[in-house]
């Protein structure tokens, strides 16, 4: 039995490893590359085996840091009333910038 | 102190990555096929959750929310300078209006002493925080 019992749990091992960089590069790709991939996944598998919020803090935690510069971007306002232009508001006053969407 | 909404591409779009709770909420959406339908989704959203501050779309190409690792959510706090000051964890864990209540506590007093107006847009910040 020792001898089987051995050889199995480093088996196991090597697969939860594999399993986890996997995971762990699949969050590395573009957003929708990885939705897709854990769309695939049986239920809720990858939450429970995986620490999943450690991975995906360390794999999403991007290039900017706090007392960088904040990259400028020119958006169209929703109502399409007119462009934003991140510096120009923040010449003004600090601004809070809050991603998502609404799925 | 001002307030943006940056509506970037979807979270969970029903023809990727469908979630119990969106079909629970009523929130089902395929993926925008381009611009002008991702800005329906963000009309929707805006409306469904009163949102009291001004929404920017992101372009199609993303190129926003690749700059700023805003997917799926993530909020940013620039001071004015242009410099980050608060940059929280990536969401959803990390979405966390309370952490960005104590940075703007933290941020340099403005000019004319008064106190920014924060208190509104934060509250209904938690607010839509919650109802996902």
């Amino acid at each position: 039995m020792r001898k089987f019992l051995v050889p199995f749990l480093i088996v196991l091992l090597v697969v939860y490893a594999s399993f986890t960089a996997f995971i762990s590069k699949a969050m590395r790709q573009p957003p929708e590359t990885f939705a897709r991939v854990m769309a695939k996944m049986p239920g809720p598998v990858v939450f429970l085996m995986l620490p999943f919020e450690t991975l995906w803090t360390h794999a999403r935690a991007g290039n900017l840091q706090a007392g960088d510069a904040a990259p400028d971007f020119s958006l169209m306002k929703l109502d399409k009333s007119e462009t934003v232009q991140l510096s120009a508001l923040t010449a003004r006053q600090p601004v809070v910038l809050v991603f998502g969407s609404y799925t | 102190m001002a307030f943006l909404a940056v509506y970037i591409l979807e979270a969970h779009p029903s023809d990727v990555w469908q979630m119990e709770s969106n079909i629970k909420d009523k929130v089902v959406f395929a993926s925008p096929k381009d611009y002008e339908e991702r800005s329906l989704v963000a009309g929707a959203c805006v409306r469904k959750l009163g949102i009291k501050f001004p929404a920017l779309l992101d372009g199609f190409e993303n190129s926003t929310e690749k700059a700023y690792t805003g997917w799926p959510d993530r909020i940013y706090l620039i001071d004015a300078k242009g410099r980050i000051a608060y940059k929280s964890r990536p969401g959803p864990f990390g979405f966390k209006p309370q952490e960005l209540r104590s940075a703007l506590e933290h941020l340099p007093k403005t000019k004319s002493g008064s106190q920014p107006m924060h208190g509104e847009p934060l509250a209904s910040l938690s607010e839509s925080g919650r109802q996902r």
